[in-house]
């Protein structure tokens, strides 16, 4: 994120003059006037005052000391930095949405300096733009597709494929040899025209050998074509596997930080659809290439050896057919792609109406919902029919005008004969050649976008392949046999520099300890818990256990005594039995249903047809969520953790379910250092002691009693939710 | 947290559903030196700074305009916007304008599309601009008839009145990316 801009010349003079040497903390343009027109203004920020301007000058000075309470506020479309001004509430700039996160920061920068704090702006390279062109970079990646050097990508791809050159050896041989058949069957006929086919010339064995040629010919050529495509799928496929499992294998050593900061749809893509791109192009679309372009190269070669003012015909209205196949290529996308849609829109109502079948019929609204849908599919229809109508036109027109080349050389050509200046083979040889070289034209004008799109996703691939995992392992971990004391030292974390989620995090946890963690949504509890497994590295200060700082554990040690029954009990597909054992896969049958009683788990289970073996995840038996807890906390005893984690271990379930819960829990954290999220207060009863988390601080620490009695947040929290369950318990 | 109702204080269906409408003969507004909107309402209520949020931002954008207090509670609503003088109307829409700041798009000067982003640059009603809109994800809504609503990759927000009339070079792609 870019945190100063350049001024331009008499704006840069004027500010310069007003500074002297004060140094510029944040210099971001205001883009937007006070009466909303589009503008470029300006905020400059230093220790002690805040600049504003226009384009020209500098139109008001607020020193920081004057003024309180800055604030970024983001209204629809546009933002304004308020403050409190000589006591007046005061917008300060207006700017468009562009530059919210660069004004977030700034308004936190100066309260932080108001409140005496060191200035520590400093610009994140995560820029969505590239720096080159100024293009946005595709969805989660950081490869301009405009910019990239792709033969330097190309390059590297071939790099990777080293084990596969062999086989892409035989295919560039492949290649060639198709080439020089396809080259030499016009120069046959040329040869069968000239110097056999005339009347009175009786050579029928000779005729038959040329025409036998060209029937061989064809067919190794057919031959050939099956062997290349062969070979190219075998390359393309392996190359892709080898590619697939070079993002897989460096997807699972990355940060849950780098994770996170992606959507997971984008890694899937990487996977599945960026390598899918790259084996589409060698199997396919690099044949095409190759193919069509040394085709061209000779038969220009051989067209201007032979006749180069014919060749000349060919050639010059080349460019013109090209232009009017890419203007007509364009259109036809247009058309097709709001087609698309079309469907895309009559096939999610359709979606809609069957998923929400019951609410439909609740309401009696059937006839409503088939009017709807016949109103989408009646449009996709007239969308379908005014397409096709242009497409049965424009393809034809499209052949007809890469057809027109070969209509010139038959006219020019067929006067030159007639002129005795070019025998009849000779022509005939040329137009097939022209043919040949019109043919490729049509896929000629993909190439430069096949290229592009396939050298971007490699790009991609080789992006997440050269990442390097935030948190590391240090150069000599200790493999720590945990006790279970966590002590965190004035620990400041945020996802992003400029926007700490805990600050200043101070609280020694005794081994077999339970501490309750306590807060609004979104106060920090879940990011503890996340910086205790490790998935983040604190900002500031350290998290010790045992005294040890967790960074010098190896991770590996760290999370296998870690165990956490987490908001979104995740079972894999498979067995009952595969879930619970998914920590310790090779746990015992009989450890397995100790764990599985522990947990309350084993009499529900048992219940099932196939007992453990029930099958669960998407297409297996479905669970209730009491039950994918309690499975949940089979495998965390099982995994037999010396630090537990628990985030809101019981929600949404009847009282006899959470009483079971509860129970298993209860067993669960005896002895083991626990740290507990819990919205419901009644889940922290068994905790030893209550920390409240309020704006990413400390806020309360003690027991329950001692909260309760210092009548703070704890005790608010508390009274909250007794209201409320009397009043369920009327309603209920 | 201290602001919940709790249902545990009863009143009736109706006390819930009572909107209070203010009135026009009533209401003062004003901008205040900072900037922003001041209202009294009678004699006795005075509001230092009050938010504009428009209940129907997209679908009727001058009716049911919540007024609200600096702490984000709800004074009162605001029928429709036509109901005030037409100098009160003006600082409204002057203070709406500025909280949902949608530019009209007049004249498009070219739009280019590349790798799944189109790049537009355009004359609106707030003057030219350049801006990026990522293709698929609504960032196109058709606002019923054609109308239609463009949201760049930073969230900022334009207005076209009539995609068909605006510049048929440009109508055909603005149709295939809704």
């Amino acid at each position: 994120m870019r945190l100063i801009y350049d001024l331009p010349k008499p704006l840069h003079d004027e500010v310069a003059r007003r500074l002297a040497d004060e140094r510029i903390l944040y210099c971001v343009p205001s883009d937007l006037s006070p009466n909303g027109e589009f503008a470029q203004g300006f905020v400059i920020v230093t220790c002690s005052r805040l600049l504003l301007t226009d384009h020209e000058r500098v139109t008001l000075e607020v020193k920081l000391t004057q003024a309180s309470d800055f604030k970024a506020v983001t209204h629809v479309g546009s933002a304004i930095l308020e403050a409190v001004v000589d006591g007046t509430p005061t917008i300060l700039a207006r700017y468009s949405m562009t530059y919210v996160p660069q004004y977030a920061q700034i308004a936190r920068a100066i309260t932080r300096l108001q409140e005496g704090e060191e200035p520590k702006a400093r610009e994140e390279a995560d820029s969505r733009e590239c720096p080159r062109c100024g293009r946005i970079y595709p969805e989660g990646s950081t490869v301009c597709p405009t910019c990239l050097n792709k033969f330097a990508v190309l390059k590297r791809l071939l790099q990777t494929a080293r084990p596969h050159w062999p086989l892409m050896a035989l295919a560039v041989v492949l290649f060639w040899a198709i080439t020089v058949l396809r080259l030499l069957v016009p120069a046959i006929y040329r040869v069968l025209i000239d110097n056999y086919l005339e009347p009175g010339l009786r050579e029928p064995v000779k005729i038959l050998l040329l025409v036998g040629a060209i029937g061989a010919a064809n067919l190794a050529m057919t031959g050939l074509g099956i062997a290349r495509s062969r070979v190219m799928v075998l390359a393309g496929g392996r190359l892709a596997r080898d590619l697939r499992a070079l993002v897989y294998g460096k997807l699972q050593a990355l940060s849950l930080g780098y994770l996170d900061s992606r959507k997971t749809g984008d890694l899937m893509n990487r996977v599945t659809r960026d390598t899918e791109t790259v084996q589409r192009f060698i199997q396919g679309q690099s044949t095409a290439i190759i193919n069509e372009s040394l085709l061209v190269l000779g038969v220009a070669i051989v067209l201007f050896a032979s006749n180069w003012r014919l060749a000349l015909m060919v050639i010059v209205p080349m460019p013109l057919v090209l232009f009017a196949v890419q203007r007509m290529r364009e259109w036809i996308r247009l058309i097709f792609r709001h087609q698309w849609r079309m469907y895309d829109k009559a096939n999610s109502t359709l979606q809609d109406i069957l998923s929400g079948i019951r609410v439909v019929k609740a309401f009696g609204q059937e006839s409503r919902e088939v009017a709807r849908f016949k109103s989408a599919s009646r449009e996709l229809a007239a969308v379908t029919e005014k397409n096709e109508k242009t497409w049965s036109t424009l393809f034809p027109t499209m052949g007809f005008i890469l057809g027109l080349g070969q209509f010139l050389v038959l006219y020019f050509g067929g006067r030159l004969v007639l002129r005795e200046e070019l025998q009849l083979g000779q022509m005939v040889q040329f137009t097939q050649y022209a043919g040949m070289l019109y043919g490729p034209l049509r896929s000629m004008s993909f190439i430069p976008r096949w290229f592009a799109e396939a050298m971007t996703s490699t790009e991609r691939i080789f992006e997440i392949a050269d990442e390097e995992p935030d948190v590391k392992d240090t150069k000599d971990p200790i493999h720590h046999r945990i006790v279970g004391r966590v002590t965190f030292e004035n620990v400041t974390f945020g996802y992003h520099e400029y926007e700490p989620v805990l600050e200043g995090i101070d609280v020694d946890i005794q081994p077999g300890e339970m501490i309750g963690l306590v807060g609004h949504s979104g106060a920090g509890k879940s990011t503890l818990i996340n910086l205790v497994m490790r998935l983040y590295d604190v900002d500031e200060g350290r998290i010790l256990i045992d005294g040890i700082d967790i960074r010098d554990i190896s991770q590996q040690a760290l999370r296998s005594q870690i165990g956490a029954v987490l908001q979104e009990t995740f079972l894999f597909q498979g067995s009952i039995l595969d879930n619970i054992r998914y920590a310790k896969p090779d746990a015992s049958l009989d450890e397995v249903i100790r764990a599985a009683k522990i947990a309350n788990a084993h009499d529900f289970i048992m219940r099932f047809p196939d007992g453990y073996d029930t099958l669960v995840g998407e297409r297996g038996q479905r669970l209730s969520g009491g039950e994918r807890q309690r499975i949940a906390i089979a495998r965390a005893l099982l995994h037999d953790p010396r630090i537990l984690i628990l985030d809101e271990a019981t929600s949404s379930v009847d009282t006899e379910t959470e009483q079971q819960i509860q129970e298993a829990l209860a067993r669960l954290v005896k002895n083991r250092t626990t740290i507990a999220i819990a919205h419901r207060l009644s889940t922290l009863r068994n905790a030893d002691r209550i920390m409240v988390i309020d704006k990413g601080r400390r806020a309360e620490l003690g027991t329950h009693e001692e909260l309760l009695r210092a009548k703070g947040i704890y005790y608010r929290l508390v009274m909250e939710q007794r209201k409320l369950s009397r009043v369920q318990a009327v309603e209920g | 947290m201290d602001r919940i109702t709790h249902p545990a204080t009863r009143r009736s269906l109706d006390e819930y559903a009572q909107i209070r409408y203010l009135d026009p003969s009533e209401c003062c507004f004003k901008k205040t030196e900072g900037g922003f909107l001041s209202l009294s309402i009678g004699e006795k209520e005075q509001y230092e700074r009050v938010d504009l949020v428009r209940a129907f931002p997209l679908s009727d954008s001058d009716s049911y305009i919540s007024v609200r207090d600096s702490e984000g509670n709800e004074i009162g609503m605001l029928e429709s916007l036509s109901r005030f003088s037409d100098s009160t109307r003006r600082l409204l829409e002057e203070e709406l304008g500025r909280r949902y700041f949608t530019p009209v798009i007049e004249k498009i000067r070219s739009i280019e599309e590349e790798f799944g982003y189109s790049y537009w640059d355009v004359d609106t009603s707030a003057g030219q601009r350049r801006f990026t809109v990522r293709r698929g994800h609504n960032n196109l809504v058709q606002l019923g008839g054609r109308r239609v609503l463009v949201i760049d990759v930073d969230g900022n927000r334009f207005e076209i009145e009539d995609y068909t009339s605006i510049d048929s070079r440009y109508s055909r792609l603005i149709e295939s990316l809704l």
